[in-house]
């Protein structure tokens, strides 16, 4: 039988003079669900008369000639999948062929289930530029749930990517993970209860993220050391963290240019379940965290129910104190750093900073009321910030910026305070606004002091000196994915 | 080439002729016939190049069997390795110690398990041969999937998970899940990128540093060294990690890493790049060695791990504890492995064990 449909498949692959994957199916030999793709059950929302040659259609549960065609690709393949449940040992690679498309019949008819996987691999793994997944959800992958890496112009739309238990750190680590790749588009996704990010962009060139759902996750949606990215129509709730932007330290591609806007980020309260990691240090209650990026703009989202605080402004040095870390040789750097205000040492580029942020126009409400505190060692942010404001009197602010690295900071006086990483938050009037100076805090912590309310900088709308209302440098351009 | 015009002139009375030989007379093998740019044929048999008479495999005359000085762990897979050049031709050595081989090259590697690894001759249980092509413009991997009975070997694409029972080197019994890989995964360790940046496939176990003096002059043709690797793998295993002088330990750690990690860790490696953490032997960056290096995401791994080194510490160091665990979701590497080699994971801990000791705070 496996052998009968290896035949098979490369009769249908080397002959070009056939017509549509439905000729597939009137070689002799064959079993069942390869037969009569026409009037093949299971097939209806989408079928291979919906998709350009070569094609293939796999009936429901069959793992074995899934696994045989993701093995011997032709360029431009695509794969249709039935409706049903598919119970995987093994992940579904795609490697050596560009255009791969796996196409389900909808994230709720199409199941790839890798609960039995015996091996740590990954759901669904592709190397495939042109590649494009759709109507399908995976469920339980021991490592990430679809990773797509190396590749040029990559689609997710319409996919789940999940695991069964809720807040267990053994799930895996990432749902939908496109890395080191450029023209990506993810729409009309969900992902539920990684152990760290729901949706991670990651060193990605230009990317749309739009109206997705993450649930449950450790962070719901991560861009990190992307480049171009817009990001907007999302809902994160019931996450560890919301919606985040970060660079990781001395990654070569320095993120920036990141848009943020109409996303609705409520009830991040989930504890962390992180296993550990750079995640782990997320406290629980985070809408967005912004930190070691240039140039991003977080504006007219719904921020609610967060309850540590809804956004934070945070330089990279706040979790990774080492200068060593962030360095990046300059001959290593890949991508666009036209107009970026970077450190730089001899012959390195630091990535540390957090520099040029515009907050604007967002809704606040019922955020930071119950900040992560109970853990200093791997979430010292969140005990600082809940020290703070513990016997306040009122909640945590809506946006805090941590001074890191601003020239002067002062609790108490407007012109004692620089904005030489030009922070903007003047157009955010649905909002309060808090400098935490978080060198000056951790200090008086490591001298067994209590930090006070009356130690931030807490101005009144439009929040001088902090009231600019525009971009340095111009708006996000509009991003136009190629590929 | 000259092989390849020889058996198409001389194509009827010589096939004739080859096939009576092969039946008649087994050790007697027919001219090789491969074209390394289509998908070869359906049984390992057709290839012509080995063959399996139930306690041992045999190679063509033409082909070399070789060893590696320090091999990659595979559940403690016995592994039988052969290489074949077209007649007249010969390998080259790069300046960073690959090698370059010939059109036409076909490189074979058999994963065997003992019943019992005190007595590797005996019971031996043959489970897969993957063959590597090199074909006019790139290498291709193909795997093939030894029939129960032995009689021959299938190529087969998807992959398989074996439940295999045996009793390790040490004596005690083990079950591994044997993963044999689909065609796929072959490119997951094999896929390099290049001077240009461009991802292509590679074989991993033969280079100059790993392979005798005698080997390396064979394959290239003209007397070479070899062999730069400073204490033997065989040696390790039967006198002990704690038979090693410290400098040895040094030097054998970081042997063992490179080939058991880097074809993945280090700045060619496609898969595990992203990480900015290398193990190649020539790596001499301490943060990308791991030193005090906080890793993106060590899934399962970072569980109450905060470095992938901590200098003096082994237990919390992320590198030993993902060599060491047999915990899917956490272990090291990723696909290859399912049970610890404990020899290897000895190594690391005493490698990190007595480094000059840093808190990385």
């Amino acid at each position: 039988m496996r052998l009968t449909t290896l035949c098979l498949l490369l009769t249908a692959c080397g002959d070009k003079d056939t017509e549509t994957g439905a000729s597939d199916t009137d070689s002799p030999g064959d079993d069942t669900s390869e037969q009569d793709t026409e009037e093949m059950e299971g097939f209806p929302n989408t079928s291979c008369a919906d998709h350009a040659d070569p094609c293939v259609q796999i009936a429901a549960g069959d793992a074995e000639a899934l696994q045989e065609t993701s093995n011997l690709l032709v360029d431009g393949q695509t794969i249709v999948l039935a409706e049903g449940t598919w119970s995987m040992d093994n992940q579904v690679t795609f490697r050596s062929a560009d255009g791969v498309s796996l196409i389900g019949q909808g994230m709720d008819l199409t199941i790839l289930d890798f609960a039995d996987e015996k091996v740590q691999t990954n759901g669904v793994d592709a190397i495939s530029d042109g590649f494009l997944i759709q109507g399908l959800t995976v469920i339980d992958a021991k490592k990430d749930g679809i990773r797509v890496e190396d590749s040029e112009g990559i689609t997710f739309r319409d996919v789940r990517a999940t695991w069964t238990n809720k807040e267990s750190s053994e799930n895996g680590a990432y749902g939908l993970y496109p890395v080191s790749s450029s023209d990506v588009l993810i729409e009309d996704c969900e992902a539920h209860n990684s152990a760290d990010a729901g949706i991670y962009v990651g060193q990605v060139q230009r990317t749309i993220v739009r109206n997705n759902l993450a649930t449950g996750n450790v962070a719901g949606i991560e861009i990190e050391n992307t480049q171009y990215a817009d990001v907007y129509g999302n809902t994160a709730t019931g996450n560890t963290g919301g919606l985040l932007i970060f660079d990781l330290p001395g990654n070569p591609i320095i993120g920036r240019d990141i848009w943020v806007h109409d996303n609705t980020v409520t009830d991040n309260n989930t504890p962390n379940f992180a296993p550990g990691g750079t995640v782990g240090s997320i406290p629980a209650g985070t809408g967005t965290i912004v930190l070691a990026s240039r140039r991003v703009v977080v504006e007219n989202n719904t921020y609610a129910n967060n309850n540590t605080a809804d956004i934070a402004i945070i330089n990279g040095l706040a979790i990774e104190g080492s200068l060593d870390s962030w360095a990046i040789s300059e001959g290593d750097l890949v991508g666009d750093l036209d107009g970026l205000d970077l450190d730089v040492g001899e012959g390195v580029v630091y990535n540390f900073s957090t520099r040029d942020v515009l907050v604007s126009g967002n809704s606040h409400s019922g955020s930071g009321t119950d900040p992560d505190l109970d853990d200093v060692v791997n979430r010292p942010i969140g005990t600082i910030v809940g020290l703070v404001y513990r016997d306040s009197g009122f909640p945590v602010d809506d946006v805090l910026y941590d001074a890191i690295n601003e020239s002067s900071s002062s609790p108490t006086e407007v012109s004692g305070n620089s904005n030489d990483n030009r922070i903007c938050v003047g157009a955010n009037t649905g909002g309060t606004y808090a400098s935490l100076d978080l060198e000056t805090l951790a200090a008086k912590m490591e001298n067994f002091e209590l930090p006070q309310i009356t130690d931030v900088y807490r101005p009144a709308s439009p929040f001088a000196p902090f009231d600019c209302t525009n971009l340095e440098g111009g708006d996000i351009p509009k991003i136009e994915l190629g590929g | 080439m000259i092989v390849v015009l020889l058996a198409c002139s001389g194509e009827e009375p010589g096939d004739t002729q080859a096939a009576e030989d092969t039946s008649a007379a087994p050790e007697v093998w027919a001219p090789v016939e491969i074209d390394p740019d289509v998908q070869p044929p359906p049984l390992l048999s057709e290839l012509g190049l080995t063959r399996w008479d139930g306690s041992a495999l045999s190679y063509h005359d033409e082909a070399l069997a070789y060893e590696l000085n320090t091999p990659l762990f595979s559940d403690f897979a016995l592994k039988d390795r052969a290489v074949w050049m077209p007649e007249g031709r010969s390998a080259t050595v790069n300046s960073d110690g690959s090698l370059d081989f010939p059109v036409g090259t076909v490189i074979l590697k058999s994963f065997l398990f003992p019943a019992d690894f005190r007595a590797p001759a005996d019971d031996l249980a043959l489970i897969e041969t993957r063959v590597l092509l090199r074909g006019s413009a790139e290498w291709s991997a193909w795997p093939y999937l030894w029939r129960a009975d032995g009689s021959d070997a299938e190529l087969h694409v998807s992959g398989d998970v074996q439940t295999i029972d045996f009793v390790d080197p040490y004596g005690a019994p083990r079950t591994a899940q044997y993963l044999v890989p689909q065609r796929n995964q072959c490119v997951d360790c094999h896929d390099q990128y290049d001077a240009k940046g461009e991802r292509v496939l590679m074989p991993i176990g033969p280079r100059s540093r790993s392979l005798s003096g005698e080997v390396l002059t064979a394959l290239t043709g003209t007397a070479a060294a070899g062999d730069s690797v400073q204490v033997s793998w065989t040696a390790i295993e039967s006198g002990g990690v704690d038979s090693l002088s410290s400098a040895e330990v040094e030097a054998a750690a970081r042997d063992y890493l490179d080939i058991n990690c880097a074809h993945c860790h280090s700045p060619k490696g496609v898969e595990g790049v992203t990480s900015q953490f290398f193990l190649n032997h020539d790596n001499t960056d301490p943060f990308n060695l791991g030193i005090c290096k906080r890793p993106g995401s060590a899934g399962e791994g970072g569980v109450d791990r905060e470095f992938d080194i901590v200098p003096g510490n082994p237990k919390a160091s992320i590198l030993w504890y993902r060599t060491a665990t047999e915990d899917i979701g956490a272990m090291m590497p990723d696909i290859g492995r399912s049970l610890t080699h404990d020899t290897g994971a000895e190594l690391i801990w005493r490698w990190i064990a007595e480094m000059e000791p840093d808190d990385c705070q």
